[in-house]
């Protein structure tokens, strides 16, 4: 979590000469966020969903040319991106399944969703499979505990699971997404 | 007169399979935002009364009343924001999401009916991050309403131009307390402020800012068509009106359901929820984690605002109410909660992000079956030194914390001394062999 800062030498990316905030991405936060706030920084998490939607990580690079962008100090960028559990600093598979293990997910059963998705894919909370498909983690309540135990795939929402079943969806998703959706 | 049928939820069917998300034309054909013109009928003050009236108290946790909280705002100081909390983090609350996943322009007719009484220029809708659909829902909602013409135009009888946006978070607890709220919607990381200065006197970019939860501003509508005498005939005279109780656990029907405030938590088990789910009633959270839990002679405690003295919990919170039966192992399910918290500490205040891991540390010990005869005592001691109540940390996360451990303790204490008691012979042989083994 926030005050949990990870080691700044795995940090580490070399630069690229291609901007991460390409045009598209610039004129889309300068015409639909800017106006709504009275500073640029507020903008700061609009642009780093952007980021994040775009990309599927934020680099290094992503930060300093943020900074610039948003007219403050990169300390003050990373010092906002770390704090965010949902801005990843390192890269991860295409589908990001979000198990959720608060206290109704954990009474209704969600370690045998986390069992079933080890065994399947034999990853555990924070692993990627070899192929790059699938990135796993246990995150604090997804705000349905109705629908316990639930995880987040990517975007969607997935309640009352049966871990089968939802081993079966993960396996059914095609290798190569149209698009990111972190 | 009594509760008579759901208010807030009356446009979303009992059934699941007849729910959908309700549109400006089927919101606007069955009344909807009628209100919001009745409301602009009359002046602010009335309105600003009115609420007061109702005695309608914030919905998000807290309980401070409505009117009041609207009141401190200073005259002729603009412009000035309204946050509405959507970051519904609270492990067990889920009533927020239900509403919008159905009827997301109720909150919208609430914002534009706030924003008329207290001459607001932008409303932020703060939504946690994980709301993906939520979010997108209420941009959808919010681009019909811009259509009719509700937000992007001038407040009748001012200058000002009231807006309405949706600011997505990026998955933190934290910025659900109002000023991390604040900080988050200002682009930095969510830590709490230092108060005073309160957000209605310098809150979002240092302008007078009103933060309300969803379902607060979602009953403003109907406390402007049905007056105050009528949500005060609902619920206890210091709680009034209508609620949404979220029911999850070991329940056979877990959901949300409306009733007045007041109610037994047995009857919401029972009538509403299906019962109990493979065992007997043992224990139950009130209101999300950070309330404490209520003990198996609580099974009829009476859900209202001012439930915190009569059972020994922290207060209501948000109504999130999780079952637990005979069957539960409450010390894993106190860990459960307290890593909850040890993990969306915002690290600001030692007592708070120190004390939470090292409870959690000593419930793994006990858990696992290390447990030492003295971590009965110091979990108690470490929980009862942090919080805002205390005194030792800015805001109310550590409060939670210490009311989880606390009321766990008190109330079930068997069940911990047993684990450290059965358990303690074999942790002391295994600290010895590992001793004997360095």
């Amino acid at each position: 979590m926030a005050w949990i800062v990870e080691d700044r030498l795995k940090q580490y990316q070399p630069t690229r000469s291609e901007p991460y905030l390409t045009a598209e991405i610039r004129s889309h936060i300068e015409q639909k966020y800017f106006p709504r706030y009275p500073r640029k920084q507020a903008a700061l998490l609009p642009l780093f969903h952007t980021i994040m939607h775009t990309y599927g990580y934020i680099a290094p690079q992503a930060i300093d040319e943020a900074a610039g962008f948003l007219e403050i100090s990169r300390a003050e960028v990373q010092d906002a991106v770390t704090f965010y559990e949902e801005f990843r600093l390192q890269e991860s598979g295409k589908y990001v399944v979000n198990v959720c293990r608060s206290i109704s997910c954990e009474l209704c059963g969600h370690q045998a969703v986390l069992d079933k998705i080890r065994e399947v894919f034999g990853i555990e909370p924070g692993e990627t499979t070899d192929d790059n498909k699938f990135t796993v983690f246990e995150v604090e309540c997804l705000g349905a505990c109705e629908q316990a135990p639930c995880a987040l795939v990517n975007e969607d929402l997935h309640g009352c699971i049966k871990p089968e079943a939802l081993v079966k969806h993960l396996q059914a998703l095609p290798d190569h997404p149209a698009e990111v959706r972190h | 007169m009594a509760f008579a049928g759901p208010v807030l939820l009356k446009r979303i069917p009992d059934d699941p399979a007849k729910r959908k998300l309700i549109n400006m034309d089927q919101y606007i054909a069955t009344g909807g935002y009628e209100s919001l013109r009745k409301a602009q009928s009359m002046t602010p003050d009335q309105i600003i009364q009115l609420v007061i009236d109702s005695n309608l108290r914030g919905r998000g946790g807290a309980g401070f009343p409505c009117g009041s909280k609207w009141k401190f705002l200073p005259k002729d100081i603009h412009p000035r924001y309204l946050a509405v909390n959507f970051d519904e983090s609270e492990p067990g609350t889920f009533k927020d999401r239900y509403l919008t996943d159905y009827d997301p322009h109720i909150l919208l007719e609430g914002i534009a009916i706030a924003a008329y009484a207290n001459r607001i220029s932008v409303s932020y809708i703060y939504i946690r991050g994980e709301y993906h659909l939520e979010a997108k829902i209420l941009e959808k909602a919010l681009e019909e309403a811009y259509a009719k013409g509700f937000f992007g135009q001038k407040i009748p009888g001012t200058d000002i131009v009231h807006n309405c946006y949706v600011h997505r978070g990026a998955g933190a607890y934290i910025c659900g307390e109002e000023t991390g709220l604040l900080e988050s919607l200002e682009g930095k990381r969510g830590w709490p402020r230092i108060k005073p200065p309160f957000p209605a006197i310098a809150g979002a970019f240092a302008k007078p800012t009103i933060i309300n939860n969803v379902e607060t501003l979602a009953c403003l509508p109907y406390i402007i068509e049905y007056g105050a005498d009528w949500f005060k005939s609902m619920g206890t005279p210091s709680s009034t009106g209508p609620k949404l109780f979220g029911v999850s656990g070991l329940v056979h029907k877990p959901g949300v359901y409306e009733e007045e405030l007041g109610i037994k938590m047995s009857t919401l088990i029972e009538k509403y929820a299906g019962g109990v789910k493979g065992g007997k009633y043992r224990a139950a959270i009130p209101g999300g984690v950070s309330m404490g839990v209520l003990g198996t002679d609580q099974y009829d405690a009476e859900l209202d605002f001012d439930i915190g003295k009569k059972y020994n919990v922290l207060g209501l919170g948000t109504a999130g109410v999780i079952v637990m039966t005979d069957k539960t192992d409450l010390v894993v399910m106190l860990r459960n909660i307290i890593r909850f918290f040890a993990h969306e500490s915002c690290g600001q205040c030692t007592p708070c992000r120190e004390g939470t891991a090292w409870m959690h540390k000593m419930l793994n010990r006990i858990v696992a079956g290390y447990g030492k005869p003295r971590d009965f005592d110091m979990l108690m001691e470490v929980g009862l030194s942090m919080g805002s109540m205390p005194g030792t940390t800015i805001c109310g996360l550590a409060d939670g914390a210490n009311w989880a451990v606390r009321t766990f303790l008190q109330k079930f204490p068997e069940d911990f001394k047993a684990r450290i008691k059965s358990d303690h012979v074999q942790g002391v042989t295994l600290d010895a062999q590992a001793a004997a083994a360095v």
